[in-house]
């Protein structure tokens, strides 16, 4: 009963996602039908190759910076920890143009580090892979945070009480422990970077092309639909396969910090300073590089980039409808992927666990294309334009509230039972108190990531709807510098929302999955 | 569930009541408000604008929803296109009266499937700066860019994803012939022409004003105009001596982008739609959208804003028709003999 119980809880977002998502997707596919003979040419399997090769890459990267610094992390205590480890999902939920930005102004031909340095960065895949990593370490971290996190210290205690050395025991008995959140979070970084569209598309230039941007080539530019569906099911395949690799892996429950946890002394702090500072560096240089950009003119410091976006008479315009947008995307996805989360718990379905993750994992240039063919009408709607912005936050909510829910103590349910409390009761009294930080982590994250989401990578857009994104867009496709620092200015606006977001809403012990 | 979505509708305040036109344009549209305003009062009718894209993506979507028409009138199709929406067949013909002032050359289709608006002219811009402290003479022709004093000094974008850099292309087989035109991209390209999807990236990022190491770049020869009005402190009544940028109008590489506004078959507004028609092409808007768009109106008689002394309008030559009646074939013809080779 439970099981069924759980499948009708998740009947909503289901639906929900069969509209938004299959049925646009296979509407896309069967288009022109599929030609698979395109595997053939020597040409895409390079750009297949290509995409395994950088998110395979970056990967590795996080890992190697990521673990062992979530390790050391795990194992001690600082001043301003939990500020930091908040602070380190402002790069996953910052927009791809902002980031574009922050990395050109740093490492571009003409960069504040690159030019001192006599550093060249441009015909080479680097700065698309640091890209790759500003979004991806962060969550690499968190997540092999949590990992390191479930170890329980007295493990690691009773192995140095037997003569282990720090790194036997970290070796020895935290890393075998903490390998399937390490895995999972390996995992999610190489389908983050495999499919992720905008990065490529801004720094890839023609020779670093993903499989995602030859997708969109073929759709939205050539119409070629047998080739682009081919290329589409290759992709959705791969997707698939980590995908399902990545449910059987993070089926753990969220990490409990440990309380008490002793300072750092000696090698493992300096350990600890040296990896965070490179992470630092890598995840929030960017970020500054572009607050500095919206100050900085030719001619010097300046305030005239920040007085334009102000005098404006759009921006209230685009900051109400961003506001508001990301509210009505954030009710939707809190109520349709907090039913959903109860009911993947409930029902204990692996299809409902990755179904929960498609959203992430399909070519948003294909559901656009989607969409025009199955819904013109609503294609240029605000319902279908909220619409598109939930199906996006859906699965940050889903995947915040799950390793909540599987890690609540399954007795004190069946105690409030026993006490006579009714199943909808026995919910809101035990239940939702213990998941909410959970909820609200996933809310934060989920409201952020829409945001700064540019509407027009899925729906059309109509110029009253426009929103911060959708400015900053603008302003980069007008030539003249004070459209670049106005740019700037805006993407620092955007930003500040983002960190408002997770100061109202996440008291920062989210889980980022 | 569309129950469920109307609802939504209503409460996020979209509900309407009045007749709606719906125009669809590419991104880089943007006209006075008050224009549109009063062209609303004057029609009793509710101007629903939707971007469509970047004005390839916009075409694509037009050919996709073509049995359903996601709008009744169309702006920004230019004569790289033409040719594709009538084999789509996406218009229906209106020759808008206000025609008569546009210049017989620069009209798009007799039979008046698109009504040109504005010309656009494609040109390389060239960094003043980078030139005068490199030394450098300026190059004279698009053979020079193969020199190896030249060499990586130009960023276009690509023909393949990019309306600018389709103009570029056809610009290059109009005046090499197409075999020539592939040993030209091809030898320079071998002396480092770079190539980015969009104008924004090569504009924004590899153009050496803008952080980039690239002082050539394709862009519209008004590009030095826009320059001078979005500096830091313009100010209309003390116009510098010139431009931080330059155009650098070498033959073969400019190309006139003419942009119309056009019905779409199926508009379910149609008179409404003739109208807007005229209104584009009206003085009013006609004299608006220079500052705005930086193109150049298409009726004669229209006063520029005095920023545009910084632009400069070549001699283009008239593209031979067989090139523009099928760009397709020729950027399908590029990608085999250019870029994948």
């Amino acid at each position: 009963m439970t099981r069924l119980g759980g499948w009708l809880l998740a009947l909503p977002a289901l639906v929900f996602t069969a509209l938004l998502l299959a049925l646009p997707l296979g509407r896309t596919l069967l288009e022109g039908g599929v030609n698979f003979a395109v595997w053939r040419d020597p040409y895409f399997l390079g750009r297949l190759g290509w995409t395994v090769a950088q998110a395979a890459g970056t990967a590795g990267l996080a890992l190697a910076l990521g673990a062992p610094f979530a390790y050391l992390l795990s194992r001690h205590d600082f001043t301003g920890k939990g500020l930091l480890l908040r602070l380190l999902l402002l790069p996953f939920v910052t927009p791809t143009l902002v980031a574009v930005l922050g990395l050109s102004a740093l490492l571009g031909p003409q960069g504040w580090l690159t030019r001192p340095l006599g550093l060249d960065l441009s015909e080479t895949p680097a700065l698309l892979i640091l890209g790759n990593l500003f979004f991806n370490l962060p969550v690499m971290t968190r997540l092999a945070y949590g990992g390191f996190s479930r170890v329980s210290p007295g493990l690691i205690g009773a192995a140095r009480t037997l003569g282990a050395t720090p790194w036997r025991a970290a070796l020895g008995v935290a890393l075998p422990l903490a390998l399937p959140g390490l895995a999972a979070g390996v995992i999610l970084v190489f389908l983050y970077s495999a499919l992720s569209f905008g990065l490529p598309l801004a720094l890839g230039g023609e020779r670093y092309a993903t499989l995602e941007v030859e997708i969109y080539t073929l759709t939205a530019l050539q119409l070629r639909f047998p080739e682009a569906s081919a290329l589409i099911v290759g992709q959705l395949a791969l997707t698939l396969a980590a995908t399902w690799a990545y449910t059987l892996l993070s089926r753990g429950g969220s990490g409990v910090p440990a309380a008490g946890l002793p300072r750092a002394r000696g090698g493992a702090l300096a350990a600890l300073w040296g990896l965070g500072a490179v992470t630092v560096l890598i995840c929030f240089a960017p970020l500054l590089a572009v607050v500095a950009r919206g100050l900085l003119g030719s001619g010097g410091p300046t305030l005239a980039y920040w007085q334009g976006v102000l005098a404006d008479e759009d921006t209230p315009l685009l900051l109400g409808n961003t506001l508001r947008f990301a509210l009505a995307a954030l009710l939707g996805a809190t109520v349709l992927g907090g039913l959903y989360a109860l009911g993947a718990w409930r029902a204990r379905s692996r299809v409902l666990d990755v179904v929960s993750l498609l959203p992430l994992m399909v070519s948003p240039v294909s559901l656009a294309v989607g969409y025009l063919l199955a819904y013109p009408q609503l294609s240029a709607t605000l319902p279908m334009l909220i619409a598109a912005y939930t199906l996006l936050a859906l699965p940050l909510v889903v995947r915040s509230l799950l390793p909540a829910l599987r890690a609540l103590p399954p007795r004190l349910l069946e105690a409030a039972r026993t006490l006579g409390a009714t199943g909808g009761a026995a919910h809101r009294t035990v239940t939702l108190p213990l998941t909410l930080p959970a909820l609200r982590g996933g809310a934060a994250l989920a409201l952020a990531t829409v945001l700064g989401e540019f509407g027009a990578t899925l729906v059309l857009t109509r110029p009253e709807w426009a929103t911060l994104s959708v400015g900053l867009y603008e302003r980069l496709g007008r030539p003249g510098e004070r459209n670049l620092g106005e740019a700037c200015a805006l993407a620092t606006v955007l930003l500040l929302l983002s960190a408002l977001a997770f100061t109202v809403l996440d008291g920062g012990e989210g889980e980022v999955t | 569930m569309r129950k469920l979505l109307t609802v939504g509708a209503f409460l996020l305040g979209a509900a309407q009541a009045q007749t709606t036109l719906t125009v669809i344009t590419h991104d880089s549209f943007d006209v006075d408000k008050k224009l549109v305003a009063g062209f609303e009062q004057a029609n009793g009718v509710r101007v629903r604008f939707v971007k469509g894209g970047d004005a390839g993506e916009m075409l694509s979507r037009l050919i996709l929803t073509r049995r359903a028409p996601i709008a009744d009138v169309v702006y920004g199709l230019d004569n790289s296109m033409i040719a594709r929406a009538r084999q789509a067949d996406l218009l229906t013909p209106y020759r808008s009266p206000n025609l008569a002032k546009v210049p017989a050359a620069d009209r798009l289709d007799d039979n008046g499937l698109l009504n040109t608006v504005d010309t656009g002219i494609v040109a390389l811009n060239y960094d003043r700066a980078y030139f005068q402290k490199a030394g450098l003479a300026l190059p004279k022709t698009l053979d020079d860019l193969k020199l190896p004093q030249y060499a990586k000094l130009t960023v276009v974008a690509s023909p393949a994803t990019s309306s600018p850099g389709l103009a570029f292309l056809l610009a290059t087989v109009n005046h090499y012939g197409e075999a020539g035109a592939w040993s030209w991209w091809r030898e320079a390209r071998a002396n480092g022409l770079k190539l980015t999807r969009g104008w924004s990236d090569s504009y924004n990022k590899e153009f050496s004003r803008n952080g980039g190491k690239y002082p050539i770049v394709l862009s519209y020869a008004s590009s030095p105009a826009a320059e001078v009005f979005y500096a830091d402190g313009y100010d209309p009544a003390k116009l510098p001596a010139q431009a931080p940028t330059g155009n650098l109008f070498l033959p073969g590489s400019t190309y006139r982008q003419l942009e119309g506004v056009g019905i779409l078959k199926g508009a379910k507004q149609a008179a409404l739609a003739r109208k807007f028609v005229d209104f584009m092409l009206s003085g009013p808007v006609q004299a608006d959208f220079p500052t705005r768009m930086w193109v150049y109106p298409a009726t004669s008689g229209v006063k520029l804003d005095p920023v545009f002394r910084f632009a400069q309008e070549p001699g283009v030559p008239a593209v031979k028709p067989e090139i523009t009646a099928n760009p397709q074939r020729l950027v399908d013809a590029w990608v085999t003999n250019v870029l994948r080779r």
